[in-house]
């Protein structure tokens, strides 16, 4: 996702000169065409990420409008009390872009991965999150982020399941996406979603494993904030099939199938696959680590089969 | 002195500054006295001329809002009303400065090593993206550079040469459960100001014509460092370098006793 972020923060900051781009000295054999473009409004404030939101709500307050980016973890633990004070509760254009969701960074090890960043972003007020669900969304994301008067954060990942599928649709303002739909909708079925880069496994899963062939609809939501008005789509889906598996990589607690769970109707059958680490952990890929949480096409579609009861 | 007021008419301004704050901290039984008694001169320098319409002023060390915000009153800021209110149910003025409350004051603090940051990225704005000639002035305290992120953003600042950036130091010599000397120690202080890039001055912080020289024109090529040498409570003898007086409010009789301590120090400026 990182080439297509670059293209698409270009075409914004090119147009925007209110616009600037801070990095916690990353980018290497990425950035440097847009560095080169921007000139004074690309800044490396260094290895420093606290001091880096700090200087962004600063430029913010003169009417600026930031973009502050580094690896997702180094951009938001290291830094929470900043994008909490500073940025989120002065209501600031500060938008953060963290790189490397879930498991991405794989055997970079546990200090690169982000499997808690939306949980501890999801709860500080005015903050937006998007996590696109593929390379071709990047684009869609981030000229929204360009358009909101407020904090965001913007979530980029690589997933080891990566399958390229064209979406049926996908919602303007909530991103949320339509993959796939139920060949029988008169008869029981489930409702698949994906939180951002996660869905890639159920994409995955229909293209070699079979879920195809069975009763679902697939859906990738790209949006904190959930807002089920405007899905309704996934909401009509949701009250049809009773029945919900949601994927992310991220941890169960704070994440957004919590936070789903809690906007959809009461639903008797909700299934959450998500991150996971294990006392004896070992490191290794992405994929390496999905299959040690069991966040794998393979293990989605047991767990569909068992829900329909076509084992 | 500064562009509107000689030594005695800042004196005499600092005075009542302090009058109001201890008004205030009576009525509200708050605490924080010591660190916003060290304060008042600096504040009543900035406010007195030093900040221009265009310039900002970042708190940094949000514990002594109290003292600010008696600054801005006195300065016709802050009106009678609204300083009124101070640390009641429904304020805007809490004990530390709140977001998006007031016109002037721009960032909320409280949380120690937010204000420099903050300021150096105002500061890099106005001088290279706004390209105006606005200033930035902020306010540590001593104990806030036991914070990283200050010299984080000291190393930005320098880097980045931001001459309209200035940073003082309100160093009292005492943090929140004990002497700087004693929990973290800072010296030599100046020098690692120094070694970060800083035109850095050293002044007694209560003393006008100190500061005056201390803060000069605007930094050539560099960011200044003004470190003030100050005392915990000023101005109220029991108050003065103690720990205690980081927390405690005042009692009835204490209260009587600091004004009367005042009333004597305003005979002695009118002598």
């Amino acid at each position: 996702m990182r080439a297509d972020f670059v293209a698409a923060v270009e075409s914004v900051l090119v147009g925007d000169p209110r616009g600037l781009f801070l990095s916690g000295d990353l980018g290497f054999n990425a950035f440097e065409g847009l560095a080169a473009r921007l000139g004074s409004r690309f800044i490396n404030a260094g290895v420093a990420e606290q001091s880096m939101i700090g200087l962004a709500a600063g430029f913010a307050i003169t009417g600026m409008r930031p973009w502050v980016y580094s690896i997702a973890p180094f951009v938001t633990y290291r830094c929470l009390e900043q994008i909490r004070n500073d940025v989120c509760l002065h209501h600031l254009p500060v938008r953060i872009v963290g790189n490397g969701g879930g498991y991405s960074y794989g055997v970079m090890g546990p200090s690169h991965h982000a499997l808690e960043d939306l949980a501890v972003l999801k709860v500080l007020p005015n903050l937006q999150l998007f996590f696109p669900c593929a390379s071709d969304q990047v684009a869609a994301a981030v000229g929204l982020l360009a358009g909101l008067d407020a904090p965001c954060y913007l979530r980029l990942a690589v997933s080891a399941y990566d399958t390229p599928r064209v979406a049926l649709s996908e919602h303007p303002r909530t991103l949320t996406r339509s993959y796939a739909l139920r060949a029988d909708p008169g008869k029981p079925g489930v409702t698949v979603i994906g939180a951002g880069h996660a869905v890639q496994i159920a994409l995955r899963a229909l293209r070699e494993h079979g879920l195809d062939r069975e009763n679902a609809d697939v859906f990738g939501i790209a949006r904190f904030p959930i807002d089920l008005a405007q899905d309704s789509g996934l909401l009509a889906s949701v009250r049809e099939t009773q029945n919900v598996v949601f994927i992310e990589e991220h941890y169960a607690a704070g994440g957004m199938g919590e936070s789903m769970k809690f906007a959809l109707p009461p639903l008797s059958d909700f299934s959450l696959m998500s991150a996971s680490y294990h006392p004896e952990q070992r490191y290794g890929s992405a994929q390496f680590h999905m299959k040690q949480a069991e966040l794998t096409p393979e293990a989605l579609v047991a767990l569909v089969r068992t829900k329909l009861g076509s084992s | 002195m500064t562009d509107c007021m000689e030594p005695a008419a800042l004196a005499r301004a600092a005075l009542a500054i302090r009058r109001k704050f201890l008004d205030m901290h009576y009525h509200a039984r708050s605490g924080h006295l010591g660190s916003g008694l060290s304060a008042i001169e600096i504040l009543t320098y900035l406010y007195s001329g030093w900040l221009r319409e265009t310039d900002e002023f970042i708190l940094s060390k949000g514990h002594g809002a109290s003292a600010l915000y008696a600054t801005l009153h006195h300065f016709g800021k802050l009106s009678d009303a609204e300083l009124a209110t101070y640390y009641q149910d429904g304020t805007l003025l809490p004990a530390h400065p709140a977001p998006r409350a007031i016109r002037a004051i721009p960032v909320a603090t409280g949380s120690l090593g937010h204000g420099l940051p903050i300021a150096a990225g105002m500061a890099h704005s106005y001088k290279y993206l706004r390209q105006t000639d606005a200033r930035v002035a902020c306010l540590l305290s001593d104990g806030e550079c036991n914070e990283g992120s200050t010299w984080e953003a000291a190393l930005f600042a320098s880097h980045h040469s931001l001459d309209n950036l200035t940073v003082l130091v309100d160093a009292n010599g005492i943090q929140g459960f004990g002497r700087t000397n004693d929990v973290l120690r800072l010296e030599p202080f100046a020098q690692k100001w120094q070694a970060f890039g800083f035109h850095v001055s050293e002044c007694s912080g209560h003393d006008f014509a100190q500061l005056h020289a201390a803060i000069g024109p605007p930094g050539n090529g560099r960011p200044r460092c003004i470190i003030a040498r100050t005392v915990k409570g000023r101005g109220v003898s029991f108050m003065e370098d103690t720990v205690d007086w980081h927390y405690w409010p005042m009692s009835a009789a204490q209260y009587d006793q600091a004004i009367a301590e005042l009333d004597q120090s305003e005979s002695e400026l009118s002598r």
